[in-house]
């Protein structure tokens, strides 16, 4: 039976391979000049990367790792690291070829590039991971080029990134985030307490409102009282209107409401989005200073 | 013959010729609404340095949803599907879905599902992620439509709406076939990241939320010292009306904190919980009075 399967697969990835390479001999001479060979972005302007997609969809840019390269790394949204193959790692010399290798995926543990260069982007000091992901290796396999690595949150998080699947390209502009390390965080986490963190929501100014119950399966929150004369009342808020949404946010829940809240500044004007006896309206409410 | 090559070619890689035969095909039909318009979407940043966004389909939820790149398609847990009602169908590997719409304003119709639990979501989930449970995955079909904007120092990512409608990935020729083609398993693989670290951290207790408590006063900069803050109004029947505190009185203390200004103001107050009892000394007439008052419900 998974005999059987396994035969059933084996046609698809055949063509697909080859003509993943003649797509990747394309993308290659679209893609331009190598990253080492870019002016960089002008004053002000974001730097640029055209990267290509993989037949299976996954985003792919060269990048030029301390000068070495250049290597093909998958951009990935929902990689919470940067992740580099041992190959790369040592042949860009972000590990010693001798350093102690873990029997599990061949496990490097953390390292840092000095400089990676994508389009015409150079980020210096980003701390990467080493070490074999299994998927990395068959998706080279299938490929028939190598996929040396992942490029994550760790490094991303450092942009303004924006990605367009139309034109293949993103940009980045540097934005002062400190980034959580999150394998600096690990151990810590597994010694620390499992006791559930509590956290006040502030509004950001005073609406005039209370709250009644949620409406049942998310259609809202009803307004139990207006006070009068309060930014809510004079932006025609009323007691029995459902709130549905805050400044673009949905509030399905008091969380909702409050959270949504918190990111009003008092005397800025948030649109606000409700039901009253069964017909959408919408109001603008002008949070006051105050609490 | 042409076409039949574009068709092959598009759906193995070639995205961007995709969309060019994509338009072609669709010549006559009228362009979405919302292409060229740019939505603002909240989203979570979760301890594991994952996005989730807040979604609705046909109309239920919200449901938490990982924006993930590295995934092919739109992915609704099972357990999703059931509370939405989506019923995988008899035949195929699609689940239709007549709306997704997505916090902020962005709304897809008639998009393609597919109902499945992939590791990631398990992994997820085995974190116990702070407040909240992961209940789908936004890929490669939907955030494609859209050019992203990611700024961790925003509250809120930007996506606008592109006129492009990305191929689907490569499903499996035989139409009753259950398991995803290797192209997709190769994307899902990708997924142990997340679940390596589940099995490392451990189940993490949900974050306790609790809605800061009310008074009931605003207050403004004095116009005699600016650093000095000035109650301009209370609300009829508040907790600030009942402990006495009159519009034209001076905050000087909340809870032993000084207030210099109305950063220190709103930094004062924003830890208070509701029945939590708070000590407000203002000046009037020059005298200090030390007020009680009882925070409340409300905001």
């Amino acid at each position: 039976m998974n005999d059987e399967r396994t035969e059933d697969r084996r046609p698809p990835l055949r063509p697909l391979l080859a003509l993943t390479t003649a797509a990747l001999a394309g993308a290659t001479i679209w893609l331009g000049p190598a990253p080492a060979e870019e002016p960089g972005p002008g004053a002000g302007e974001p730097a640029r990367a055209r990267f290509s997609m993989l037949p299976s969809n996954h985003m792919v840019l060269r990048a030029m790792l301390n000068g070495k390269g250049p290597y093909r790394l998958i951009f990935d949204l929902g990689a919470p690291i940067t992740l580099l193959s041992n190959k790369a790692a040592e042949g860009s010399g972000a590990v010693d070829a001798k350093a102690p290798r873990s029997f599990l995926f061949s496990m490097r543990g953390e390292a840092e590039v000095r400089e990676l260069r994508v389009g015409n982007l150079k980020a210096e000091k980003v701390p990467v991971v080493v070490f074999d992901h299994p998927a990395l290796g068959v998706l080279s396999d299938v490929l028939g080029e190598p996929i040396d690595g992942i490029i994550g949150f760790t490094f991303f998080a450092r942009y303004r990134t924006t990605i367009d699947y139309q034109k293949d390209e993103m940009t980045f502009a540097p934005v002062d985030f400190e980034v959580r390390d999150l394998m600096k965080d690990l151990p810590d986490r597994i010694a620390g307490p499992k006791v559930a963190r509590s956290r006040v929501l502030a509004p950001g100014g005073l609406w005039g409102l209370r709250l009644g119950e949620a409406e049942p399966d998310g259609r809202g929150v009803r307004v139990a009282a207006v006070a009068p004369g309060s930014p809510a009342a004079l932006a025609g808020l009323a007691a029995g209107d459902v709130l549905t949404a805050i400044d673009g946010r949905w509030t399905t829940s008091a969380h909702d409401v409050y959270a949504a809240a918190a990111s009003v500044e008092p005397g800025r004007e948030a649109p606000v989005a409700a039901v009253r006896d069964g017909k959408e309206i919408a109001l603008n409410v002008r949070p006051a200073d105050g609490a | 013959m042409i076409h039949k090559f574009i068709g092959v070619a598009a759906t193995l890689a070639l995205v961007g010729l995709a969309a060019a035969v994509g338009a072609q095909d669709k010549a006559g039909d009228v362009k979405d609404p919302q292409v060229g318009r740019a939505f603002r979407v909240p989203y979570r940043l979760t301890d594991t340095n994952h996005f989730l966004v807040r979604v609705r389909i046909d109309g239920k939820g919200p449901f938490n949803f990982l924006v993930d790149s590295g995934a092919p398609a739109l992915y609704v847990a099972t357990e999703t599907a059931a509370k939405i009602g989506l019923k995988a169908p008899e035949k195929g590997f699609w689940t239709p879905v007549d709306s997704l719409e997505i916090e902020g304003g962005a709304r897809l119709e008639k998009v393609k599902a597919r109902v499945e639990d992939p590791f990631q979501l398990v992994g997820m989930n085995a974190l116990g992620l702070p407040g909240a449970s992961i209940d789908g995955i936004l890929g490669f079909t939907i955030l494609a439509r859209f050019k992203l904007e990611i700024d961790l120092t925003r509250d809120r990512m930007t996506w606008t709406r592109l006129d492009f409608i990305p191929p689907d990935p490569p499903v499996p020729t035989d139409e009753d076939r259950k398991n995803p083609p290797a192209e997709m398993q190769l994307m899902n693989a990708l997924g142990p990241v997340a679940k390596g670290l589940a099995f490392l951290i451990g189940k993490q207790p949900e974050e306790q939320l609790a809605p800061r408590g009310f008074l009931g006063l605003e207050w403004a900069a004095s116009a005699a010292d600016p650093r000095a803050v000035e109650i301009r109004r209370v609300l009829p029947d508040s907790p600030a009306a009942r402990a006495g505190v009159a519009a034209g009185d001076l905050l000087i203390r909340v809870d032993g904190r000084p207030v210099d200004g109305l950063p220190a103001a709103r930094d004062a107050v924003a830890g208070l919980r509701r029945d939590q009892a708070v000590e407000l000394v203002v000046k009037r007439g020059g005298e200090e009075k030390a007020l009680r008052a009882t925070a409340g419900e409300g905001l």
